[in-house]
């Protein structure tokens, strides 16, 4: 079989799965934009670093499945958790009871009043092929809807589990509408054991001066593939701030894309945690669409092994988007010879008052942070494991849910072998 | 304690020490003053094993042994100490995780116990009182976004955790408002014993009113010019350093 046609063969077989019929003609139209087409190969620029060839084996649609939540469940947030197992919401393993009044906070599978918003973020700008890919075949997901200036205390907790005895696919989908003043945190994790694909698509409006905090942790399995879109609207004077946390997935794609309106803030930051013969790519899109926003981005790779990271960071500042301030930042650590990291800035700018900044570093361990810290009695190796989690748990400082803080550090600990070290937070 | 015969070093091969004599006993402080650039830096750098120094001459031993086969670390377990001119920023990594693992490996050396996160809570209070440190600064990454006195003030906190025997001290003066000058400079005294010494590296006399030396040396070329006792500081506030210098030259070429 060559590859052309395990490609074709394998949109074709995802798209031969059921078809829900709840949003037939979202559905429709995502269909009619996938005929005829197949999946990118490296010779299309946008996937120049990352071979789709890997997913050749193809995926049938996931069947039900039940699994144990315990271990994913985090205090704060045991009572503003909604659980999707295999695609499927699991209400026996989802808990809402401490969400507050106001907050509609269900499956999508539930919905009828938000339909007319599903689908329709970031209208105008193309639709990605796991976009549609999602669109046409997801199950079921999320949806919350915070009201006029409710600021939400508790933060919300979706868990997105996968259970493949043989090859599945799953489409998560998640559909966040902040009304204006609104506040929340939310964090979105996916987990799985076994190899399989999942497309998760999030859609997030978020209204003018509304304020969103979005922690996505991905800890697929070691053999899945994890390819997700992220779209993003932030209205006038309005927040949007993201960490994205890779762990597992034999191979990631995350693509995040913001459009910001006047005034508007975003932070975009990521990190990578990669060894063995894992991918990840990151294609993020920041929209300067209008005047006086800001956006940082700071990007972090962690790169042993024979694995990659791959990093293209398009700003977009359109005409008449004056005051512009974008900050971004690709800092990767190679500790591997055989590692690798591809990483680009794309910077398109049509205002002349802006402030944009960019760099990127690849490289090893800092010698002058090395020496300090042995200076001070640590030796060379306990020094380079040290050095080797703080700048993973840099990223993790400021995650405002504290045991999925600490949970995440203990885990860059393991990975990073500062394990030995002991207690580190 | 510590005695330096000959010392000459380079960096990226340019000679920056060129003969350094220096003898230091359990007890004595000592200060250096000297130009921008004399080596003053590069002289305490050597001292604890920074990578980029190249030691190209002479002998230093440490408590007897030959300083210069002991790896870095090994240097800092064995009781020596250099607070930085300037500290470096470690993103990631808490003050106090690091203040106790620091802690924790000198103990393993010294054969004394470890102390456990909870125990070493109570010890490091004990610790931030004496430098006058607000709490927060434990929980923040180490150095990173500190202050230029906030740093200082932090590489005396890691001494008062360590205990050094020797303790090398560049330019902990500058940067230092008045108040906090006057705390770390109680501080670095309390700290000393009989059986530690001290060497500070500062360009002012004011801070030698508060940690009093005994000696007083003057460092340019990457030489030793002239020892005199504690009064040498404000003969070289009042007069410069021009008088040192004529003198060392009309007596080298005696
Ligand atoms: N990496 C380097 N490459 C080349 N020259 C260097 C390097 N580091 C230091 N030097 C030089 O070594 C000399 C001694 O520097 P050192 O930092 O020891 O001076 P210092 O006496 O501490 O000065 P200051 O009073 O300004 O702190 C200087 O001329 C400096 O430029
Ligand atoms: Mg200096």
């Amino acid at each position: 079989m060559t590859s052309a046609l395990a490609g074709s063969n394998l949109l074709a077989d995802l798209l031969n799965g059921p078809r829900p019929a709840e949003w037939a003609p979202l559905r429709e139209a995502a269909e009619q934009r996938l005929a005829g087409r197949e999946l990118p190969t490296t010779s299309d620029e946008d996937w120049k670093y990352t071979d789709l060839k890997l997913l050749a084996g193809g995926f049938s649609p996931a069947p039900e499945a039940t699994v144990d939540v315990a271990g994913h469940l985090l205090p704060e947030m045991v009572g503003t958790r909604q659980v999707f197992v295999n695609g499927r919401h699991a209400p026996h393993a989802s808990c809402a009871s401490a969400v507050p009044a106001g907050v509609r906070y269900f499956p999508m599978s539930h919905a009828s009043e938000a339909c007319h918003t599903l689908g329709s973020v970031g209208n105008g700008t193309a639709k990605g092929l796991f976009e549609d890919l999602n669109t046409a075949r997801f199950q079921d997901g999320a949806v919350i809807l915070v009201p006029k200036n409710l600021k939400v205390a508790l933060p919300l907790h979706l868990l997105f589990i996968t259970k493949a005895e043989s090859p599945v696919a799953v489409f998560p989908r998640v559909l966040v509408v902040l009304e204006r003043g609104a506040e929340l945190e939310l964090v979105e994790e996916h987990h799985g054991e076994g190899a399989y694909l999942s497309c998760p698509v999030v859609e997030i409006r978020v209204a003018e001066g509304a304020i969103l905090r979005h922690e996505r942790v991905q800890r697929e399995s070691p053999e899945a593939f994890h390819l997700t879109s992220l779209k993003a609207e932030v209205g006038r004077g309005g927040q949007y701030h993201s960490r994205t946390l890779s762990f597992g997935a034999r191979l990631s794609r995350q693509e995040p894309r913001v459009r910001l309106a006047e005034g508007a803030d975003a932070t975009l930051d990521g990190l990578a945690l990669l060894d063995g013969a894992q991918v990840a790519d990151t294609h993020s899109f920041l929209h300067h669409a209008e005047p006086g926003a800001t956006s940082h981005q700071l990007h972090k790779c962690i790169v042993d092994g024979k694995a990659r990271a791959v990093f293209n960071g398009q700003i977009l500042v359109a005409k008449g988007a004056q005051g512009t301030d974008a900050q971004q930042q690709s800092r990767n650590l190679l500790l591997s010879e055989a590692a690798r990291v591809d990483t680009k800035p794309q910077l398109e700018i049509y205002a002349d008052d802006v402030k944009c900044s960019h760099g990127a570093t690849v490289g090893q361990l800092d010698p002058e942070e090395l020496f300090y810290l042995q200076s001070r009695g640590m030796n060379a190796d306990d020094a380079r494991n040290l050095l080797t989690y703080g700048f993973a748990a840099d990223v993790l400082t400021h995650i405002p849910v504290a045991s999925l803080r600490r949970s995440l550090r203990q885990l860059v600990m393991a990975r990073t072998q500062a394990g030995s070290l002991g207690e580190l937070s | 304690m510590l005695s330096i015969k000959n010392l000459t070093a380079s960096i990226n091969g340019t000679p920056v020490l060129k003969g350094i004599d220096l003898e230091i006993k359990a007890g004595e402080i000592h200060a250096i003053m000297g130009p921008n650039g004399s080596g003053k830096s590069t002289l305490g750098k050597v001292l604890v094993g920074h990578p980029a120094y190249e030691v190209t001459g002479g002998e230093v031993l440490y408590e007897g042994r030959n300083l210069f086969e002991m790896a870095a670390d090994e240097r800092a377990r064995a009781g020596l100490f250099m607070g930085f001119q300037h500290p470096i920023e470690v993103p990631g990594v808490s003050n106090a995780a690091f203040l106790r693992l620091a802690y924790n490996k000198k103990a393993e050396a010294d054969g004394r116990d470890e102390l456990d996160p909870l125990e070493f809570d109570d010890f490091i209070h004990e610790k931030i009182k004496l430098v006058a440190m607000r709490e927060e600064f434990l929980d923040r990454s180490l150095n990173e976004g500190f202050s230029g006195g906030e740093k200082k003030r932090n590489e005396i906190l890691q001494m008062a955790v360590l205990e050094p025997k020797l303790a090398i001290l560049d330019e902990l003066d500058s940067g230092l408002d008045i108040d906090a000058l006057r705390v770390l400079g109680e501080a670095v005294n309390r700290l000393q014993r009989p059986d530690r010494a001290l060497l500070i590296i500062t360009h002012f006399p004011r801070i030698l009113e508060t940690i009093q030396p005994q000696f007083v040396h003057v460092l340019s070329g990457g030489r030793i010019l002239k020892s005199a006792g504690k009064e040498l500081a404000t003969e070289l506030e009042d007069r410069g350093y021009d008088w040192v210098l004529e003198e060392a030259a009309a007596g080298g070429a005696r």
